[in-house]
């Protein structure tokens, strides 16, 4: 067999289309897994809320406890840095009693960094 | 004028046979996609919101890179295993010497004991030599199969006896003569070797659970069995792991089913 025919071979193909794969998947990983999750808190309005409190729970087969909160800035932005998780949920709360449903997260892999779709915080009736 | 009988009846039970014999492959894999109970009423036949985060879960929840490496170098030292002893004792077998059909009928009685009952003096066996709770203990069993060692005579005994000579006449030794002549014309024989061998090997539960110790020694299979006793309410990510234990397996035999099926053919016509 000319080395040509064994380079067209499946059982050289096949196994090199898989570490094709598996090798730009762990490429693309390591490019994006700062452990960033950011997005924005808004009222039902739209309108940004700014000081709300976003909390990650940490949740899977075996556990469900707060990971990280932090604070939303004067734009209603919040960002979570460090995150080696890859499910969880997320909720907002107000000083003024109000809080967003709680959202669940699921990523690709550990530490994705993820732009989170904007939370919107009601109040107790909505 | 012979008229041939239509063939569109075979094909219509080729085709009915097929589907039963994959409609289980198909539930697995839709559940590792949905998560749906396998209890749910009426259950949904095609997958609804399917998605690969029971993947993802299995792969961090537990320690799947680790389960899955441990089986790699099982297998692949079974697998190497094999094809140097099988491939030794099968050249030995085409030979004529004083007591070989009795080394032939040994080797077929003691396929009739099935291993379950060779387990303790195997067990003490691999403890005497020092190596349970590593690889090699995981893989003595399957280091040489007599199945294998017979697949590997057969096809020996078809290749023509005046090649062999010709090789010895031009000075080549046993073991030469194996890996120049045998081993080029005996394809078939090392693709169902390896097929044979990657399958029980792969798929190993109560050896390995007889010699593992710690866990992180698991393999594939034993892994699965501890997900089970573990985890709770977790449908999409048990079958989620059936798939990537299952995979590798049919990955392997996909690729070589045609030399699989012919070195098995091989050793019906002419063992």
């Amino acid at each position: 067999m000319t080395w040509r025919r064994r380079l067209r071979h499946r059982f050289f193909i096949v196994p090199l289309a898989l570490a094709l794969l598996v090798g730009a998947w762990n490429l693309y990983i390591g490019l994006h897994d700062g452990g960033i999750i950011e997005g924005e808190v808004r009222d039902r309005a739209g309108a940004p809320v700014p000081g709300a409190t976003v909390i990650f729970f940490e949740r899977n087969f075996v556990y469900y406890q707060e990971k990280q909160r932090t604070t939303t800035d004067g734009t209603g932005t919040y960002r979570f840095t460090g995150m080696q998780v890859h499910v969880g949920q997320l909720e907002a709360r107000t000083d003024d009693g109000r809080h967003s449903e709680r959202r669940q997260l699921r990523l690709w892999f550990r530490a994705q960094d993820t732009e989170v779709a904007p939370l919107v915080v009601a109040g107790p009736r909505g | 004028m012979v008229r041939r009988a239509p063939s569109w009846p075979r094909h219509a039970i080729m085709v009915v046979v097929s589907f039963l014999m994959l409609v289980p492959f198909y539930w697995v894999l839709k559940t590792s996609l949905t998560g749906e109970n396998i209890y749910a009423y009426p259950p949904h036949v095609v997958p609804v919101d399917p998605h690969l985060f029971h993947y993802v879960d299995v792969w961090y929840l537990i320690p799947f890179p680790r389960y899955l490496l441990n089986s790699v170098i099982v297998t692949t030292m079974a697998i190497c295993g094999n094809l140097l002893f099988n491939t030794a004792a099968g050249y030995a077998l085409t030979k004529q010497f004083p007591g070989r059909r009795w080394v032939v009928l040994l080797f077929l009685s003691c396929m009739l004991i099935p291993f379950q009952a060779t387990i303790i003096p195997a067990y003490l066996i691999t403890s005497a030599l020092g190596v349970l709770n590593s690889y090699l203990g995981i893989a003595l069993p399957l280091l040489s199969t007599i199945i294998c060692i017979f697949i590997f005579k057969a096809s020996f005994e078809a290749v023509p006896r005046s090649l062999i000579d010709a090789a010895r006449v031009d000075g080549l030794s046993e073991w030469r003569i194996i890996v120049r002549i045998m081993l080029p014309l005996s394809k078939s024989a090392i693709a169902t070797n390896v097929i044979l061998t990657f399958i029980w090997s792969w798929n190993a539960f109560l050896w390995p659970l007889i010699v593992i110790r710690t866990p992180e020694m698991q393999t594939l299979p034993l892994g699965l069995a501890r997900f089970l006793s573990v985890m709770e309410d977790t449908t999409g990510a048990l079958f989620a792991f059936v798939v990537m234990v299952l995979v590798p397996g049919l990955t392997i035999f996909l690729m070589a089913q045609k030399e699989f099926i012919r070195g098995l053919a091989t050793g019906a016509t002419k063992g």
